[in-house]
């Protein structure tokens, strides 16, 4: 089975970069699945979980990203995100705490941060995709 | 004639300096290394960012919204300037050629009938224009240690920049920075931020490149787009802010590297002078016992 080219980007710096079998983005009008051979598309994004995994279908990381690109074409496919962390090393009680505390403020910028935030606890919480 | 005493001190102390500058050369040799490193992983996002802008710049239509961060607000009469300089001095022309090059900016705009405000990023060159030009000054930003704090500096610039581009406060954004040419050389570069420059050569070639490949957009192009270009604005500052960052240190280093070596300099012509002064005291000491033996 063939691979694909897999690059996730943040400003910072190379977070990921390897050949993968599948990867699963969450595009802003809905997930994508990638395989190798995906036909040319480009995308922005939705805090979400961006989901890499190796030929046999194991799942190899989960990153969350709290929005940004992806550029996909048949060999490659590169993910440019604001800020990325991985699923597993988010700690759900700060997150809770952080949700609280934004809650209790109001303001434009605030509601951005919130729905980030959310989403970050979804991201935890939820465990499809886990296998495919 | 100094004692040999004041030319002991005056040694002393010009080797307590040495000692000083040689630390201070270690220190931001290290620093280079680390803001190298953080500039260089910075590259791919930008550069893919780049890309992308390119391929999606020639779908920009209308001059609505966000998409005026492209193309611009067809007028040409507010000017913003961003200097980027370093919070701390000590590191050669660094920062004085930052100012300088802006000031020279700010007239020539001026001379053309333009108006120009300022928006200095670091200490030292909100310093400088604190002094020369007070009431230009709409917004200063200091403190951002680039190399800690990472992208969140870069954002707050960019937020304040795109919120008074949007309230219609100026036309056009130009900053000015050191690019980093290498661990010794910066030059003073001028780029244009708002609206985007995208007429740029080299990426003309990308365009012609990326235009054979037809992509599908998801939304579509325009929303990408404005997704994109507010995110671009941002990571340009982001780098130019590393770039400056590595030049800075680059700059320290050179700077204090040349500082060591005047102070060794200094100690050896001191010390020749110490022995010489010693050596004549020595020989009119014995001129003095040599006559007062005579003379019995």
């Amino acid at each position: 089975m063939a691979t694909i080219s897999f690059d996730l980007v943040s400003p910072e710096n190379l977070v990921f970069n390897d050949e993968v079998g599948t990867i699963i983005v969450p595009g802003k009008d809905g997930d994508l699945g990638i395989l190798p051979g995906h036909s040319k598309v480009m995308s922005s994004l939705r805090p979400g979980r961006v989901m890499v995994y190796s030929e046999d279908k194991n799942l190899i990381k989960s990153f969350f990203v709290s929005g940004g690109f992806a550029e996909i074409n048949p060999e490659k496919c590169i993910v440019l995100a604001e800020s990325v962390v991985e699923v597993n090393s988010l700690e759900k009680t700060s997150i809770e705490k952080e949700i609280q505390e934004l809650e209790n403020k109001e303001g434009k910028e605030l509601e951005e941060q919130l729905s980030v935030a959310k989403a970050k606890l979804e991201a935890i919480n939820v465990n499809y995709y886990d296998k495919i | 004639m100094p004692s040999l005493k004041d030319i002991k001190t005056q040694i002393n102390s010009v080797g307590s300096t040495k000692k000083i500058t040689s630390a201070m050369k270690m220190v931001a040799a290290s620093k280079l290394r680390r803001s190298q490193e953080k500039a260089e992983a910075a590259r791919p996002y930008s550069s893919r960012l780049e890309e992308m802008l390119s391929s999606l710049a020639s779908s920009a239509a209308s001059g609505e919204g966000i998409i005026k961060l492209l193309t611009g607000t067809g007028n040409d009469q507010n000017y913003i300037v961003v200097p980027v300089s370093a919070d701390r001095g000590l590191c050669g022309g660094f920062n004085s050629s930052i100012n300088r090059e802006t000031f020279k900016l700010v007239k020539s705009l001026e001379g053309n009938g333009k108006i120009v405000q300022l928006m200095p990023v670091g200490k030292k060159s909100r310093d400088f224009f604190n002094r020369v030009m007070k009431d230009q000054i709409i917004e200063s930003f200091v403190d951002l240690n680039v190399s800690s704090t990472g992208y969140e500096s870069a954002l707050n610039i960019s937020n304040k920049l795109q919120e008074l581009y949007f309230d219609g406060k100026f036309d056009k954004c130009i900053l000015v920075f050191n690019k980093f040419k290498s661990a010794i050389s910066q030059e003073v570069t001028q780029q244009q931020l708002i609206p985007l420059d995208v007429s740029n050569s080299e990426k003309e070639e990308e365009k012609e490149n990326s235009s054979n490949a037809i992509y599908d957009y998801e939304p579509d192009e325009e929303t990408i787009l404005k997704d994109l270009l507010p995110k671009n604005v941002s990571i340009q500052i982001f780098k130019v802010l590393l770039e400056s960052d590595a030049g800075e240190q680059g700059a320290r280093m050179a700077a204090m590297d040349n500082a060591t070596r005047n102070a060794g300099e200094m100690i050896d012509s001191l010390t020749l002078k110490y022995n010489r002064t010693r050596q004549a005291f020595i020989t009119k000491e014995l001129i003095e016992i040599i006559s007062g033996a005579e003379s019995i």
